[in-house]
């Protein structure tokens, strides 16, 4: 019926916009399947196919229209289709902003951390009194995680703010 | 530190200026166990033996390092590390030359001291992602950073060790970057103004 439809198309999206709430989709899907009187079983082979479509959609970027035209394809019913391909308009901006973040990042920079002091002296000159800048990288490589620590004197560290400045001017220009 | 003695330097021949200029730089720059080896390089300029040869250099390693260390800029402060009976020209020579030094000395000394691995040349380009496994069409910038890093210099000696790190972030990352090392900048104004 088309209640029990709009139901599960919401359960669905629901999960792809919350891809790691895979427990509580589970729960909801078979609490579902309980109250529709359906077997778990068939259930999920439907979703499975079905959650096919939105996944291909976002990689071929393609339009309702279209998503609406695949599920009539499919055997769907317009009413069903039509629903489920607003629900696609409604959701894409959510799901490609989670596409982009799954894309591929090389070595990606996840955390700074930073300190700066005063050499006070050392073994080779007694008193000294040079300003020390120390900072921490927190850097994604693969599924680790890496530190890299890095000294930086003061005018280095002014010339790095001044070209990150820089960078940021030129990326908000791309967006 | 192991006293200068006269004798340190009675048997040797004091070529010319310049070789006792060069001879107290190399004395310096040289890191302690260097300076036996450094002692056999310049015994024959000498006319030496290599006992005495040995310990001149050692004396001239303690003698300019302690003069870096304590941070001594008078010529009676130098003077006055000699002992008595010191030949007189020569210790006019050695302090001048020390003198000369001491500033050059000091940089040395602070750029070799012991530090994290040092940053010694960064480069960004800016890249657009137009299409990836996940998604076929988008324009996404992106910046890619690379940071030269050199290894400890006491740890590499003459060859120092730089290894090149590239690392990317996406604008969100470069956001909070920016207001971190805008909080750097901060406190070091208000450091600097104290």
């Amino acid at each position: 019926s088309s209640q029990q439809f709009s139901a599960l198309t919401e359960l669905l999206f629901r999960f792809l916009t919350e891809p790691k709430e895979v427990e509580r989709f589970l729960t909801q899907l078979s609490d579902f399947a309980t109250m529709n009187k359906i077997s778990l079983g068939p259930l999920k082979n439907i979703v499975k196919s079905i959650l096919l479509v939105p996944n291909g959609a976002l990689k071929r970027n393609l339009s309702s229209e279209q998503v609406k035209a695949d599920f009539i394809a499919l055997g769907l019913s317009e009413e069903k289709a039509s629903y489920f391909a607003e629900q696609w308009k409604v959701n894409s901006p959510t799901l490609t902003r989670l596409a982009v973040g799954q894309t591929l990042m090389i070595n990606q920079l996840i955390d700074m951390e930073w300190k700066f002091g005063v050499t006070a002296g050392s073994s080779e000159l007694e008193k000294v009194g040079s300003i020390f800048l120390q900072l921490k990288l927190v850097i994604k490589k693969g599924t680790q995680m890496e530190n890299v620590y890095i000294e930086l004197t003061l005018p280095q560290f002014y010339s790095f703010l001044h070209e990150m400045e820089r960078v940021k001017t030129s990326l908000e220009s791309f967006s | 530190w192991p006293r200068l003695s006269a004798s340190h330097f009675a048997s040797c021949q004091a070529p010319s200026r310049d070789a006792v200029r060069q001879l107290c730089q190399q004395c310096f720059s040289s890191p302690p166990a260097g300076l036996a080896t450094l002692a056999q390089r310049v015994c024959p300029s000498l006319a030496a033996g290599p006992e005495e040869a040995e310990q001149l250099v050692f004396a001239l390693h303690s003698l300019t390092r302690h003069v870096v260390y304590r941070g001594l800029t008078k010529a009676e402060d130098v003077l006055s590390l000699f002992p008595e009976n010191f030949h007189q020209n020569l210790k006019s020579l050695l302090t001048k030359i020390i003198l000369e030094n001491i500033s050059a000395w000091r940089n040395e000394a602070q750029a070799s001291q012991i530090s994290l691995p040092r940053l010694v040349d960064m480069d960004w380009r800016v890249d657009i992602k137009t299409s990836s496994d996940s998604i076929s069409r988008m324009a996404v910038p992106t910046c890619l950073l690379q940071l030269k890093i050199q290894e400890d210099v006491a740890l590499c000696g003459n060859s120092p060790v730089v290894s090149a790190l590239t690392v990317e972030l996406n604008k969100e990352t470069l956001d909070t970057m920016l207001e971190g090392l805008g909080r750097i900048r901060d406190q070091l104004s208000a450091v600097a103004n104290k």
